[in-house]
């Protein structure tokens, strides 16, 4: 009798360390799939300068005091891609490299501008930690404004002639990626992207 | 009476709290800046003693694991910090700010503030405070090495998963749209 009970004990062990290593497996595979189903494009929020419209213009010192000029043809015949970042926002962080990287790599086709709203003094101190001198980087209630910025990190891009080709909510690089994708391909968004495709994936 | 435990049971619970430790240490390690850049989400602790916070953390929970192999008092240690962790966590809900990572298990394992992380916690300190209890010695027979060995397996594989639904809840919100 005892014997019957220990192999019995033994093989429920077994098994419930089976069910638990399958439940576990499970539950890792919902999460890559929810990674796989999530939006790969930067998320278009409504407000704002429309795709297709003109970006709006904006002129004003930015925080280390250079003159900085938005909106309208671009001289050099360069994008811009306006990023909205703010000191106290984790995402922006873990964005900025990937900003800077891509700012660099595309330097001849794109001019990358930092904005944001608060205190200049914080904004300064921010920019000198980051290493961002090398953008202009504006202060402004007004611009964030005029872009119906909500979430951060925003970032709306616009071609040589100042009109808005890609904008959205950014996380990621493959997500700042995808603005110069749409752009590129004449597409709003991913979003409209899924929809013309039919939405089949 | 008073309330003891079956060292099995107690040697089960000391066992899976040392390893809970010993990985969430060892994730700490192996990213310190995430863990920094975590800590600093939380915004309870000044920005210039951030780096001393995470080398006191990190070093109170591989204390905390070694002294849960070794001594008796290593359940109340254990105690303790999932107590400290929990008050972190509620502290940012209160202000209202969820989205911040976790910093539990790596930046990997990304994770929001949630009343489901302060459940899980609960849930650990209890049984940490189980562990506490005394033991009352007994004569070990080999079945109890598989129990041992069995009981952890699987706390930690149901803890991994608890992890991993926590972490997938915000995503499945997102999806939903809500």
């Amino acid at each position: 009798m005892e014997q019957a009970l220990l192999v019995s004990n033994a093989l429920l062990w077994v098994a419930v360390l089976a069910l638990a290593a399958v439940v576990f497996a499970l539950v890792r595979q919902i999460g890559v799939l929810y990674e796989r189903v999530a939006p790969a494009g930067a998320l278009m929020l409504a407000g704002g300068p429309k795709v297709g419209e003109a970006a709006p213009r904006f002129a004003s010192d930015d925080v280390l005091g250079r003159a900085t000029t938005l909106g309208g043809a671009d001289p050099e015949g360069r994008s811009t891609l306006l990023l909205f970042v703010s000191p106290t926002c984790p995402v922006c962080k873990t964005l900025l490299p990937v900003a800077k990287s891509l700012a660099a790599r595309e330097a001849r086709r794109v001019r990358l501008v930092f904005a944001s709203d608060g205190h200049a003094d914080a904004h300064a101190a921010f920019v000198h930690k980051y290493a961002l001198e090398a953008w202009p980087y504006v202060v402004s209630t007004e611009l964030g404004l005029a872009h119906q910025v909500g979430k951060l990190p925003h970032a709306v891009l616009w071609d040589s002639g100042g009109i808005v080709r890609a904008k959205g909510l950014v996380n990621s690089r493959e997500h700042l990626e995808s603005l110069f994708e749409a752009m590129d391909r004449g597409v709003a968004s991913i979003q409209e992207f899924v929809a013309r495709s039919g939405g089949s994936r | 009476m008073a309330l003891e435990l079956d060292p099995v049971l107690a040697l089960a619970l000391r066992g899976g709290l040392a390893l809970l430790f010993a990985v969430a240490a060892w994730h700490k390690l192996r990213d310190l800046a995430a863990f920094r850049a975590a800590l600093g989400g939380y915004r309870l602790i000044p920005e210039r003693m951030l780096g001393g916070a995470v080398l006191a953390l990190v070093g109170a929970e591989l204390a905390t694991a070694a002294a849960l192999l070794s001594s008796a008092h290593g359940a109340s240690a254990a105690a303790l910090l999932l107590a400290l962790y929990t008050a972190a966590v509620l502290a940012n809900l209160a202000r209202g700010r969820r989205e911040i990572d976790c910093g539990c298990f790596g930046p990997a394992a990304r994770q929001p503030l949630s009343f489901g992380l302060v459940a899980r916690n609960a849930a650990l300190v209890a049984l940490a405070l189980v562990c506490a209890l005394p033991a009352t010695p007994r004569a070990f027979v080999w079945v109890d090495g598989l129990t041992i060995a069995a009981a952890i397996g699987v706390g930690a594989l149901v803890h991994a998963a608890v992890n991993a639904l926590l972490a997938n809840a915000p995503r499945l919100r997102a999806l939903r749209g809500t």
